[in-house]
């Protein structure tokens, strides 16, 4: 645990840098790459000083505006009667968490450069040379190659996956609603939706039904597919299996036909004229409606075994990858020393697969628990059960989150319910990380 | 001797018959689907149990030859574009990604890892509004890029399965490495990736199949028929042509086989055994 001690040092760096900046540093400090033009450090000095050019250009022409709209989410409201254009609320909320971004970008560049200065007049201090820019790119390729390495992916999560996330939390403490959409404008309201979810009689009720189906549900899926996955597995390993690659072939058969494809053609196996009705009417029964209004654990049931079939194949393929990366040489040891195979699965194997897994187990935990597909599909959206407000006794939060927002625009209420799920699954994956041997002790196998 | 003999025997014979029960699980609702797809009335309900009770080949001819209302072919073009340019920026992504967060110890790593995890527990598609309102506002609605794009830049958020795997190659091969002057980068590409080609055979497949077979996204950002990917496309064909989607389901499945028969081969070696010598 390293984490600490670097941070200390990283504010000592700060405190340091403000004592015992000289002036040629300061420059930097009020122009990006004029420290490093006086430390006659050309291509550096260019490249920040472009890089403040641009900000100033962006903050000036679009960026003050977006963050202006962000505060006030539009004044002008559109009045199509006198034809006036007003302002779209949701985009202005959108532009302005994207300029924040930018904004927090073009931070850390300022904070580099000043880094960047004052590691030059330690340098000279000390009678080295400053380091270049070509010692800087050397760099970026060797010691600091991560750098270079995460800054492309870093962004795009940041554009694809913060912003629309910040974007749906900021919506939660709106009042976006059925009755207060674009042309209309849209105000900020603190913890409103967040009441109204706990404690309105319209919402509470089926939020907390549903929250206990759906913890049932992620908990005995994720367990099923983990280990009939991991079981499956183990036993294509075995020697005495010929033809591995055909038989992988079945439930790599199963992986290639995507989701949606398999749950219609359940959905329909299942359903009145589907095949298996139609044999239990030929053998004198009645057809059952699996997938009915009314059917609400035969319904669940095949659900969770539809889940297995669409998700074993998966995790067949991550444990055969991770199996084959396995240190051979244990087993060996381990018959030496005349472990069963039993012994040699519990205290070899096991531990291994565990160690290499936890993080994928928790995020399968999550996605089972956010499984918007497989009910959708299976039953159809938009079935509502009685007792349920907008939503049927299999369907998961997820589920209803799409019936509330997506089908009947109660957008700020459905914020609200992602997040209470949000804190849920985190506060519990989070738990189990940390406390998981792969994230303690992460060198073990290294 | 023998005794064991024989126990090794029934334990074989137990093993291919539960290899076999799984390959007839697995094998069955597909089976069911190829079956359909090869009936000549279309209907569902028209089936003696499991099978049509007729056969011809209608339905495939129809599905790429009737292109006016449903253009499978162009439909499948779509998808084949998009799902392999978003295989290959987001396994690139991935693996980079993965690589740096097993290997370096930087000063917010930690704090990067808590995030990731953390973002990634957001039920998505309340993000999918955003995500909409944002092509919109870049103009990539109606584009395929703009797919590809979504989908790479989404990629590497799922790095955790191959930085578990890159723990668990030994450190002692980098640093024999680094002794003989490679740099980190050399490492990384000469030495780091051949030994974890079994993890990119499989982010290469999973990112392959996210796109190839997502139906939420395309449905979201293509408007145009012709745009369509194969799933939005087949989720618009009516009721009544269950045989044409039974059809046009089977080679949705045909890219992702080849690609496994391709890639098995690095799958199953695992090359860093016996790399160390203790």
């Amino acid at each position: 645990m390293t984490h600490p001690k670097v941070r200390k040092q990283h504010f000592k760096t700060v405190k340091e840098i403000v004592k015992r900046a000289n002036g040629k540093v300061v420059c930097s400090a009020c122009i990006m790459g004029l420290g490093q033009f006086l430390y006659r450090q050309w291509a550096k000095g260019i490249l920040y000083l472009l890089i403040q050019i641009a900000a100033i250009c962006f903050f000036v022409f679009v960026g003050a505006e977006a963050i202006a709209g962000f505060f006030t989410l539009g004044t002008i409201e559109s009045n199509a009667w006198y034809g006036i254009e007003g302002d779209n609320s949701v985009i202005m909320m959108l532009m302005g968490i994207l300029a924040f971004i930018v904004l927090a970008i073009y931070l850390y560049f300022y904070y580099a450069n000043i880094k960047d200065a004052y590691a030059m007049q330690c340098a000279v201090e000390q009678g080295k040379k400053p380091r270049t820019l070509k010692d800087e790119m050397r760099s970026m390729l060797d010691d600091k190659f991560y750098k270079t390495a995460l800054f492309v992916p870093i962004i795009g999560v940041c554009i694809f996956n913060v912003l629309p996330i910040v974007f749906m939390i900021l919506i939660a403490f709106t009042n976006y609603g059925p009755d207060v959409k674009p042309p209309v404008l849209i105000d900020w309201k603190g913890f409103e939706s967040f009441i109204k979810v706990l404690t309105l009689g319209q919402f509470a009720p089926t939020f907390f039904k549903i929250l206990l189906w759906n913890i049932v549900w992620a908990v005995l899926s994720t367990a099923l597919n983990y280990f009939c996955g991991l079981g499956i597995a183990l036993l294509y390993n075995k020697k005495c299996v010929r033809g591995k690659a055909f038989w992988r072939m079945f439930p790599i058969l199963a992986y290639a036909v995507p989701g949606f494809i398999t749950l219609l053609g359940f959905k329909f196996m299942f359903s009145y004229g589907g095949p298996i009705n139609q044999m239990i009417v030929e053998a004198g029964g009645k057809a059952i409606g699996f997938l009915d209004l009314d059917a609400k654990w035969s319904a669940r049931g095949i659900g969770l075994v539809v889940n297995c079939w669409l998700n074993i194949p998966s995790s067949m393929l991550l444990a055969t990858g991770i199996l084959s990366n396995m240190n051979r040489d244990l087993y060996e040891a381990a018959k030496i020393d005349g472990a069963s195979a039993f012994k040699q699965f519990t205290a070899i194997t096991l531990p291994f697969v565990v160690f290499a897994t936890t993080p994928i187990l928790i995020s399968q935990f999550i996605a089972n628990f956010n499984n918007f597909g497989i009910f959708y599909f299976l039953r159809g959206g938009g079935l509502i059960a009685d007792g349920y407000f907008l939503a049927s006794d299999t369907d998961l939060l997820i589920n209803w989150l799409y019936n509330l927002s997506i089908s009947n625009d109660y957008y700020s209420i459905g914020a609200a319910i992602s997040i209470i799920i949000f804190l849920f699954t985190s506060a519990v994956s989070l738990a189990v990380y940390v406390l998981s041997p792969s994230y303690r002790q992460e060198d073990t196998y290294q | 001797m023998k005794h064991i003999k024989i126990r090794h025997t029934v334990d074989t014979v137990i093993t291919y018959i539960i290899i076999l029960a799984i390959s007839l699980v697995f094998l069955f609702p597909i089976l069911w689907l190829l079956l359909a797809s090869f009936s000549r009335s279309g209907s569902l309900y028209s089936f003696d149990g499991f099978f049509p009770t007729e056969y011809s080949l209608d339905s495939f001819k129809k599905l790429f030859t009737d292109t006016a209302l449903y253009n499978y072919p162009r439909w499948f073009g779509n998808t084949l574009f998009v799902a392999s340019m978003s295989c290959l920026f987001g396994t690139a992504l991935t693996i980079l990604t993965a690589y740096c967060m097993s290997r370096y110890r930087f000063k917010s790593r930690k704090a990067l890892m808590k995030t990731t995890l953390v973002l990634g527990m957001f039920p998505s598609f309340m993000a999918m509004t955003a995500v909409y309102l944002l092509m919109t506002q870049f103009n990539l609605i109606n584009s395929h890029w703009g797919l590809i794009l979504i989908y790479s830049a989404g990629a590497p958020m799922g790095y955790m399965t191959q930085k578990g795997f890159f723990d668990t190659i030994p450190k002692s091969i980098d640093e024999a490495a680094r002794i003989d002057g490679a740099t980190n980068a050399q490492v990384f590409l000469r030495i780091t990736l051949p030994l974890a080609s079994p993890m990119i055979v499989y982010t290469l497949l999973s990112s392959f199949v996210w796109p190839w077979s997502d139906f939420i996204l395309p449905q979201l950002l293509l408007k145009e028929k012709d745009l369509y990917t194969v799933a939005v496309g087949l989720m618009s064909l009516g009721d009544d042509e269950f045989a044409r989607f039974a059809a046009g389901s089977m080679f949705i499945g045909v890219p992702i086989i080849v690609m496994y028969f391709a890639l098995s081969k690095f799958l199953i070696s695992g090359l860093s055994a016996g790399a160390v010598k203790d």
